[in-house]
């Protein structure tokens, strides 16, 4: 693209935001123990000054009991958690943000002495408070007159990697189940090594002939064990025998590649009957 | 040229973290509004009212998904300490892939929702919910904040 089309659109994209909030990159910080730093870049795109907050928690994604997909917070992690929420910390940690103006964030990670080759995880959590949202709901005559504010909180993951890291996954537990025009499909993924397993999943309904009749694409992050249920669209299917096949990569289109650690692909199946 | 200059500082400003890794934002657009209450009269704002739902946009790596959670107000807070009751059923939040507010799939605010960004990387969270005036509510304002929390999941 050349560089005055790209400038519009950046134009274009910053003036769409409007309202409160700011842009915040990169989604994910990436730490080496080598240089113990990393940075964020907010960009306040709104004519009001942003006022920001940074602070740290400890916390990975994990499933619930249904299979959803939640932050784990761990409010005192143990020694052993691979916890770096108390030894990151953030310059500034709090700031104001200019109209049309970025500021970076550094992060500086102080870990204990003797620490273990591994990843260390912690979850950063920016607030953004606007300028100037307009007080609503207050009627001219009123007796009661209400005004609430919106605020937002963004928290981005911040990995730590000190010296040989690597990562893989145990796939076990296949399972489907019919639910109404879905396939419900439920697996039991572990994390092995010594950091989380990125990448993503892709499940695929066959045929008898291998023919994919339907199929499910979606990121996935393994940081211990759990159990994700993924819904697979397949609308009315003919009664009969299908196969459902899982694959896990560690392939991610929202990270460079080279922060991405590889593990080979894992994949399992297993059949499918429908009445 | 001096739109030109201004389009070039933007692209500074902002390509720099588009570069390997994509970038993140969760925009307050519209605050939840109740309008004109009255002692003793529940005001219902559903989320799907265009113009008085609160609304909040987040943009994200396409196809990614990301954890969204409210911290809600049980109560607004007004003269002298006064309180004023604020609930939110358990279908009074809504997402919209498509940013489109009738296209909406509903969810309970109490609890976190799992969100999966456009191809385009969009989406728009909607809120509606109940303010309850007691009959005798004192007289005065009232202010209270609603925060949205976005966690991404690498």
């Amino acid at each position: 693209m050349k560089p005055t089309r790209l400038s519009m659109v950046l134009l274009l994209w910053a003036a769409r935001l409007g309202a409160q909030g700011v842009v915040i990159a990169p989604h994910a910080v990436f730490i080496d123990a080598r240089t113990r730093s990393g940075a964020v870049l907010l960009y306040n795109p709104n004519p009001d000054p942003a006022e920001v907050a940074i602070s740290f928690f400890f916390g990975y994604p994990a499933t619930d009991s249904a299979g959803r997909i939640v932050v784990r917070t761990v409010e005192h992690p143990d020694s052993t958690s691979p916890s770096a929420a108390s030894w990151i910390q953030a310059f500034p940690r709090r700031l104001t943000v200019p109209p049309l103006e970025r500021q970076t964030i550094r992060l500086l990670a102080s870990p204990p002495p003797g620490l273990a080759d591994g990843e260390y995880w912690a979850r950063l959590v920016i607030s953004a408070k606007g300028g100037q949202l307009p007080v609503t709901g207050v009627a001219d005559t009123a007796k009661v007159k209400v005004g609430l504010t919106l605020e937002v909180r963004t928290i981005i993951g911040v990995f730590y990697r000190k010296g040989a890291v690597r990562t893989g996954v145990t796939l076990s537990g296949l399972r489907t189940a019919v639910v109404g025009d879905s396939l419900a499909v439920w697996a039991r993924l572990t994390q092995q090594g010594n950091a989380a397993y990125i990448g993503s999943a892709h499940a695929a309904l066959l045929d008898s002939t291998g023919k994919t009749l339907a199929e499910l694409k979606a990121p996935i992050g393994v940081y211990d064990a759990m159990e994700p249920r993924w819904a697979l669209p397949i609308g009315a299917l003919a009664p009969g025998r299908y196969r459902l096949r899982l694959d896990l990569s560690t392939g991610r289109d929202d990270l460079a590649p080279e922060l991405v650690l590889p593990s080979p692909p894992v994949r399992d199946s297993v059949e499918v009957r429908v009445p | 040229m001096k739109s030109l200059r201004f389009a070039f500082v933007l692209t500074a400003a902002v390509a720099l973290p588009l570069v390997g890794q994509r970038p993140i934002t969760v925009t307050g657009v519209r605050s939840l509004a109740f309008g004109t209450l009255l002692p003793g009269v529940p005001t219902i704002v559903a989320r799907t009212d265009a113009a008085k739902s609160g609304q909040f946009t987040i943009n994200g790596p396409h196809d990614s998904q990301a954890q969204v959670t409210f911290t809600l107000p049980a109560v607004l807070t007004g003269p002298g300490g006064a309180t004023l009751p604020l609930t939110f059923g358990g279908s009074d939040a809504g997402y919209s892939q498509s940013q489109n507010i009738g296209s909406q799939i509903g969810f309970d605010p109490k609890q976190p929702f799992l969100i999966t960004f456009s191809g385009q990387g969009r989406g728009s969270v909607f809120l509606g919910g109940t303010a309850r005036p007691g009959l005798t509510q004192r007289a005065g304002s009232y202010t209270a904040i609603i925060t949205l929390n976005v966690a991404t999941f690498p």
